[in-house]
Order: structure tokens, then C-alpha cells, then sequence
């Protein structure tokens, strides 16, 4: 037990420091940055203000106080729960990314989901059937859709689907005018998703599947299994009960790791489909040098990442016991 | 075996299983508009653009000229349609006098209505120019505040409002007044901070905001008693699409109908060939240049950037890159199409001249290298700054750095990303970047005095004793014909020694499908993406200059 509350202190200041040495990157990267966000704010006009019109623009964005004065309102901002206000939209950070924060979930999320799941299980069949034709392809085709570029699959996607057939819209995440009831409604919403999910899929089933085959394989040439297969169990029974559970762990790593970056959306898929969400928000506030709202959104997917990875250090005893605190203390003793 | 054939057939099923509901699911967009993404949608006109607003239009936000034509669905201004046109017509001023040198009056238009079904009254007029004037900042400020600077504006009656500028405003109705949107007195004026400002729009104008999605769409519906005239489409929606290709995919898939984006001139061919689309070409009033650094030597040298302008071949490059989709930039700076442009603008090829002008100010080849030193013995070497984004001015600025090696100078062009060449002139890291300039910068003749004092073409607190001079007789004119004499000579003192050397200006070519609308016209600086497009041709006046229907 006190090996338990030990280790959970030690990963809380593990992780809260670094939470601050994240929250003191983020706030100096977009400083960094050459750029003028009060270009955003009025466009060309900037050119044309006087001396005290521009001290007044920067005034109203605290961008006239000095670097250290900034960093003390940023902690204390987000402390309240007030991350500033976008130059671009000229909204309180929070409520942007809060705005453009369920559709990169749904998308992400889903696309996580399915390539893990996918590319698990065509992994353990992959390694199952290890030297036969079906591997063999399985193992060519994926490797080549890990490598072919996401924006590439998403522009042949629309080629072919949208232009070509006409069965999937091209751009957007809902139709310009919502048919009326519900079913069609969600058909049509689900219908917009189809394209940028199959291609975030694509991009990123592959790299489940070689992790996912290269640990069934390892699993498959342990002393046990060959046990198991000696004491008469189906190959069904063996890959499922005993080959796939004892090789989860580097899946599930690669798993939780992805999970860090489900926020971060993926801006060349949101790009090309003209998905609103936030890998294209942040794109847009590092071209538009919106300070407030790079340092907001930054801060989000800092705090996911650390999420992420506190998640995976508290559930991995659940899956492999041998990674504990408990045990590894017996194993020092 | 076995086990794998069953493996194999489950994996065959699983695959049919898939296929199914994916062709299912492909079986529902047979009924694509009823889903809502095919087709024309119930009377909704759908022009796409590639800009985000960024808010509902609010006008210090959505500050960028860029957005003007949409803004311009929602507001009117006291002349229509902009200061890009020789005459302008009335707008929500029926009528404007000068009555001396530096006054002059504006009687409203009594029959107009904001949105919410106020009254129009001259109130909102006082109140805007005012707010615009005092208040926040914005891209209007300018237009009020220093060329021209309007001391005093005050309602005369109910009817007429008196402007008394500090020094003769002869074209403050041309200019100001066409530029300038009038906003609603009962709105505004309980804005605390208009940059987080985030209501809906009041206007006067022909379409009503009515909902704003970020990174999605916007949405107006007609205003049915405009006083221009019931507009022809109910309802213009306006989805925001980033990605060009996605844009001129959808245009052919008939997801959109028209877009605010000029096509690839590559795809020219495929859309005027398409059934479902035509092409039109218009002028655009903007232009695509080399800005320098005429604070950073030689660059402040005025002989020195007229002898780089003569250096660079503007038809050869124009031809080249732009597939003859473009005119060459050799008519100088402003736009040449601009009312407010001297006609006998020149900037020609001239690599000889270039020359002499390098030796006389003492640049040669001193060691034989090709490449000219400075009195110093330093060799003249610049960068030449591009967006990585815009290939077609990468391969412009390849070709410039060429003409300029023939003459002896060392330009070595580097991309860099869209945001940093954006934030360059206010870093002043750079002796020369590409850049681009809309029609408020280079059809707008006040602009053009402007841009000389705030920094984009000069800045008034570096000494410039010729223009300085021409600036001080342009501010005591009294008329129109005097001050277009004296901006005359401003300009082609400007294309003598140039600070943005104009490489092309953009004639564009816009697709749309004249099934959903075929009523566009051309209104200078804006295309055919404009509230007159969409207005009754009898009510459209001098805004527009042809018709495409």
C-alpha cells in the first residue's frame, strides 16, 4: 500500500512538473515566432495606423506588457479557467476550441477506434498465417498504406468517390441545407464523415498492424502456446485466449500514445475535406500568429498527452501485473 | 488447413459484409439532395470561398478587404458601389454637394430600414463616421481621420448631414463616401469592445446575416423591402471551404454553384468545356509585386530601385508563369484599370539602362565575378522572400532572380511559410518578398497617398523631399481634375523609383452554373461576387460595368 500511494505520488510530480515546464514552452514558443498578430486583427490596414493608434490595438490585447508580466497573466488565466481572447475570432479562447473540439473527436476518435481495432485484428491474423499469400499481401498492402501520404488517399478518395461515382460529398461535415428527421439527418452527417474517416483510417492502420503482427509473432513462439497446442486447444481458441491477450501490451501502448494526440486533430485530412476542426484551427492561428489561441490550443493537447500517458501508467498493471508497483518492489527485494 | 480455409472464408464474408453496407450507405447518396450535398438546394444559391470570417461579419474582425463583398450584402454605403469606379451612384445618400473647399453635405435615402426594422436615419450617418473616426481603429479609420481628416460631422436637418474637413477634400464623395459602411446607431452604440463584438449584422443592405458557423458556412436570407430592390436569390449561402482543389471539385460535382476564388488557370480549359459550368473573366484591381526594403541600403536609393525595376522582364515572366492568364506588369503601380490611374504609366524591360544606372551609382564588377560590389568591395547579394505556398510566384521569382544575375546582382530566392512572409513588414526582415496587394491598396487613390505615410510604400518620417512636396500640393487642391493632376505626377514619380516592383496583375477567370444563377456581372475590384450580381439589373446603375447573363 505504501509502495502504491509512493509510486502515485512520484508520477504526480513527475507529471506536474512536466505540466509546468509544457504550460513555460507553450507560452514562449509562439513568442518566438516573427510575426504581428495585430495584422490579423485589421488586415492591411495595420500599415495605415498612427503610433498611438497601434499602442491602443496592443494595449487591448496586453501584448504592449513585458514577456515576464505575460507569463504571470498566462498562469493566472488559466488558473480561472480564462485562456484570453482569439485575435482571429475575437472570442474567448476556451469557447473557440470548445467550438471546434466535438467534431475532431468524432473524427479522430472514431478513425482511433476503427485502425486499432482493424489493424489489430488483420495483425494477429497477418502473424497467425505467417509465410502464406494472405500475409504476405496483408503485410505489402498495409505497409504501403502507411506510407502513402493522407493527403494524397484524400484527394484520389474525392476524385473517385465524389467526382467520379457521386456517392460521397466532398467537403464539410454537414449538408448546407439538413434534411428533415432525424435518421436522415444522422445518414447525412454519417455520410459526410465517410471520406475524411476512411482516409485518417488508412493513414493510420498500418502502423497498429506491424505492431500488432510483430507482437502476436513473439507471443506465438513462447514455451507456452506451445503448451497450450499440446494440450489439444483449437487454433481458435489458443489465438484468441491466450496468443492475443499476452500480446496487447504494445498495442495498447501504441494505442494510449495516438490517444495524445486525438485532439491535435489531423490538419491535412481537415484540410483537404474542409473539416472543421482543430488540427485546422491551430493551422490557422499559427498562420494568423494568434498568440492566445496557439498558446489554448497547445495547452489542450499538452494536458491530453500528459493525460494519455498518466492513463497508460495507471492501467498497465491491469494488463501486464509484472509492471505494478507492488511487484516491482518484490522484484527489488 | 482447415482452420486457415475457414479463416479465409470468415475474412471473405467480413470483407462482402463491409462492402454491402458501404454500397448501402452509397445506395442512400443515390438520393444525394435529399441527404442535402448534390444538386441545387431548394433555391439556396451557394457561392463557396476559402476564407474563414472568422465572426458574423463583425467589421473589426472581419476587417480584411477581402471580405468587403460580403460585408456588402449586409451594409450599404452612402455611395455605391466602392471608390473603384469613376462615378459612384447613389447608395444610402441620394445626393452629395460640395459647398466649399473643405465641407460638404449628404441628404439620406429616408426610405431605408435596418434589419430590425428601425429607421434609417441621419443619426446612424453621424454616428458612424464619428465612430470610425474616434473610436477603435479600423481599415476605414484613415478614410476620416487623415486623407481626407474630417474635423467636424454633424446633422444639418433631418435629412442632410455637413462633413468640414481640416484641408479641401475634393474627393471625399468619390472616396470616403464610397467606402465606408454605414453601421446602426441603436446598435453600436452600446458596444463596449467591438473586437469581441459578436452579434449578427444590422444593416440596410440586401441580404440579412443569419448564421454564422466557423470553418462551415454562412447563411443569408433576402431582405425583400431593400430599397435597391427585392434581391433575385432568397437565400445565399456561403460554405467556407480551405483546400483550392476541394473548392473547384465541388463546383464540378455541383455541391457549390459558384466560388469567390479564381479557377487554376491549368483548369481554365476543363471548366469553360464542362456543361454544367461557364467561365467569365474580369479585371481584379489587385496586382502581384516585389516589395523592398527602402529603409535597408541600396534599397533606399531611389536610382537603384528604378535600375532593378528596368532589370526585370515582366512580359517574359508573366507569359511564362501565369499561362497568359495575367497582364504583365508594365503599366507601374497603381492598377491600371483604376479611374484614379494616370494612363502613361510605364515600366519596361530595360537591362541596358539597369546597367548604366549600376555603374553610374557605382556598383561594378570590380573583381570579375559577375556579380557588382559596393564601394565597399561588398558583393551586392539579396534574398528574395516567397511564400511556399505559391508556386507560381516561386517559379515568378526564380525568373527574377535571373534577370537580375544578367546584371550583375546575387539574388537568392527563399520560400518561406505563408505566416512569416506575412509578418515581414512589420519585422523588416527582408530586402525583398513577393506579396500581393486587393483593390483597397491599389485602386483606392486616397490609399495610395496613405500607403506613402504609413509605411506600406513609404513611410512620412523617413525624408523624401520630391514627394513630400507633390504631397503638400495634393493636400491645398480644391478640385477633382487638380488633384487627379498632382496624383498623377505622384504615381509616375513612384514608377521612376519603386518601392513594390508590380510583376502582374491577375485577370481572373470565375466558374459558375448558370442553371442555380445567371444573372452576374462585373463590378470593378470585385468580380462578379457582389450584391449587384444578385440585384435587379435595373437597379444596378454604375456599380456594375458588364453583364454576363
Amino acid at each position: 500500500m505504501v509502495a502504491r500511494i509512493h509510486h502515485i505520488g512520484s508520477k504526480v510530480a513527475e507529471y506536474g512538473l512536466t505540466l509546468v515546464a509544457a504550460l513555460t514552452v507553450n507560452f514562449a514558443l509562439p513568442h518566438l515566432a516573427p510575426g504581428d498578430p495585430l495584422r490579423y486583427v485589421i488586415g492591411q490596414a495595420v500599415a495605415d495606423l498612427s503610433g498611438a493608434e497601434r499602442t491602443q490595438l496592443l494595449a487591448t490585447y496586453g501584448l504592449d506588457q513585458p514577456l515576464h508580466v505575460q507569463y504571470v497573466d498566462y498562469l493566472f488565466g488559466i488558473a480561472r479557467g480564462d485562456l484570453g481572447t482569439s485575435v482571429m475570432f475575437g472570442q474567448p479562447v476556451a469557447s473557440v476550441l470548445i467550438d471546434h473540439l466535438p467534431s475532431t473527436l468524432l473524427l479522430v476518435g472514431l478513425t482511433l477506434v476503427i485502425s486499432t481495432l482493424a489493424g489489430t485484428l488483420l495483425g494477429a491474423w497477418s502473424a497467425w498465417n505467417e509465410g502464406t499469400g494472405t500475409d504476405g499481401a496483408l503485410l505489402v498492402a498495409l505497409v504501403a498504406a502507411n506510407s502513402t501520404p493522407a493527403f494524397w488517399v484524400g484527394m484520389v478518395f474525392v476524385s473517385v468517390f465524389a467526382f467520379h461515382l457521386g456517392w460521397f460529398p466532398s467537403y464539410g461535415i454537414s449538408a448546407i441545407n439538413e434534411p428533415d428527421g432525424i435518421i436522415q439527418m444522422l445518414i447525412s452527417r454519417c455520410i459526410h464523415l465517410v471520406l475524411p474517416l476512411a482516409t485518417l483510417t488508412l493513414a493510420r492502420v498500418g502502423g497498429i498492424y506491424l505492431v500488432a503482427r510483430g507482437s502476436v509473432l513473439t507471443t506465438t513462439g513462447a514455451d507456452f502456446i506451445r503448451f497450450e497446442r499440446a494440450k489439444g486447444l483449437s487454433e481458435r481458441t489458443i489465438l484468441f485466449r491466450h496468443v492475443l491477450p499476452n500480446s496487447l501490451l504494445p498495442i495498447y501502448t501504441r494505442f494510449t500514445l495516438q490517444l495524445g494526440t486525438l485532439v491535435g486533430g489531423a490538419v491535412v485530412v481537415e484540410t483537404v475535406f474542409s473539416y472543421p476542426g482543430l488540427g485546422l484551427l491551430i493551422y490557422d492561428a499559427a498562420l494568423a500568429r494568434d498568440y492566445p489561441l496557439l498558446q489554448g490550443a497547445f495547452l489542450v493537447l499538452t494536458i491530453t498527452v500528459i493525460g494519455a500517458n498518466v492513463l497508460a501508467d495507471l492501467t498497465y498493471p491491469f494488463l501486464d501485473p509484472r509492471t505494478g508497483p507492488g511487484h516491482r518492489e518484490r522484484g527489488v527485494q | 488447413m482447415a482452420d486457415q480455409n475457414l479463416t479465409r472464408r470468415k475474412a471473405l464474408r467480413t470483407g462482402a459484409i463491409g462492402l454491402v453496407g458501404l454500397t448501402g450507405l452509397a445506395g442512400c447518396t443515390g438520393a444525394a439532395n435529399d441527404l442535402g450535398f448534390g444538386g441545387s438546394e431548394g433555391g439556396s444559391l451557394r457561392i463557396a470561398t476559402n476564407s474563414d470570417p472568422s465572426s458574423p461579419l463583425n467589421l473589426y474582425v472581419s476587417s480584411g478587404s477581402s471580405f468587403d463583398w460580403l460585408k456588402d450584402l449586409v451594409y450599404d454605403r452612402l455611395l455605391a458601389p466602392s471608390p473603384y469606379v469613376e462615378d459612384p451612384m447613389p447608395g444610402l445618400a441620394t445626393e452629395t454637394t460640395q459647398v466649399d473647399d473643405t465641407t460638404w453635405t449628404a441628404t439620406i435615402r429616408s426610405e431605408a430600414t435596418w434589419h430590425d426594422g428601425e429607421p434609417f436615419t441621419v443619426d446612424d450617418v453621424v454616428f458612424t463616421y464619428r465612430y470610425f473616426r474616434d473610436a477603435e481603429p479600423n481599415r476605414y479609420t484613415h478614410h476620416v481621420s487623415d486623407a481626407p481628416h474630417i474635423e467636424t460631422i454633424e446633422a444639418v436637418d433631418d435629412e442632410t448631414v455637413r462633413f468640414s474637413c481640416a484641408y479641401p477634400a475634393p474627393t471625399l464623395a468619390d472616396i470616403t463616401f464610397a467606402d465606408l459602411p454605414v453601421l446602426p446607431k441603436h446598435v453600436w452604440e452600446d458596444v463596449d469592445d467591438p473586437y469581441t463584438y459578436a452579434e449578427y449584422p444590422v444593416g440596410t443592405g440586401p441580404y440579412e446575416l443569419v448564421k454564422y458557423e466557423s470553418g462551415e458556412r454562412l447563411r443569408f436570407t433576402a431582405n425583400e423591402e431593400y430599397f435597391g430592390g427585392e434581391p433575385l436569390v432568397g437565400e445565399v449561402v456561403v460554405p467556407i471551404i480551405k483546400d483550392h482543389s476541394t473548392i473547384f471539385t465541388a463546383l464540378e460535382t455541383g455541391e457549390i454553384d459558384t466560388a469567390n476564388v479564381a479557377i487554376p488557370p491549368e483548369t481554365v480549359d476543363r471548366f469553360e468545356q464542362a456543361d454544367s459550368t461557364e467561365v467569365v473573366q474580369t479585371d481584379w484591381l489587385s496586382l502581384v509585386e516585389i516589395r523592398t526594403n527602402y529603409e535597408r541600403e541600396p534599397f533606399d536609393q531611389h536610382d537603384f530601385r528604378g535600375a532593378v525595376s528596368d532589370a526585370i522582364d515582366r512580359e517574359n515572366i508573366t507569359e511564362t508563369v501565369t499561362l497568359g492568364m495575367a497582364r504583365p506588369g508594365i503599366e507601374g503601380y497603381p492598377h491600371p484599370e483604376s479611374p484614379w490611374t494616370a494612363p502613361d504609366l510605364s515600366t519596361p524591360y530595360e537591362p541596358d539602362r539597369a546597367r548604366s544606372t549600376f555603374d553610374e551609382l557605382g556598383f561594378t564588377d570590380d573583381d570579375g565575378d559577375g556579380v557588382r560590389e559596393t564601394s565597399d568591395g561588398e558583393p551586392l547579394s539579396f534574398t528574395l522572400k516567397v511564400a511556399s505556398n505559391q508556386p507560381t510566384w516561386i517559379r515568378a521569382s526564380e525568373m527574377v532572380a535571373s534577370n537580375l544575375a544578367d546584371v550583375g546582382i546575387d539574388v537568392e530566392v527563399r520560400t518561406l511559410d505563408p505566416g512569416s512572409i506575412g509578418s515581414l513588414f512589420d519585422s523588416r526582415d527582408f530586402d525583398m518578398y513577393v506579396s500581393s496587394i486587393s483593390p483597397h491598396g491599389v485602386a483606392d487613390p486616397d490609399q495610395f497617398v496613405m500607403s506613402h505615410r504609413s509605411g506600406y510604400l513609404w513611410r512620412k518620417d523617413i525624408p523624401y523631399p520630391e514627394w513630400d512636396s507633390l504631397y503638400e500640393e495634393w493636400r491645398e487642391t480644391t478640385t477633382v481634375e487638380d488633384r487627379k493632376e498632382v496624383l498623377f505626377e505622384m504615381q509616375r514619380l513612384f514608377n521612376s523609383q519603386p518601392t513594390s516592383l508590380v510583376l502582374w496583375y491577375p485577370e481572373p477567370r470565375w466558374g459558375f452554373n448558370p442553371e442555380a444563377h445567371d444573372a452576374w456581372a462585373e463590378s470593378p475590384g470585385f468580380g462578379i461576387h457582389h450584391k449587384w450580381s444578385l440585384l435587379p439589373a435595373d437597379e444596378r446603375g454604375t456599380a456594375v460595368t458588364r453583364s454576363f447573363d
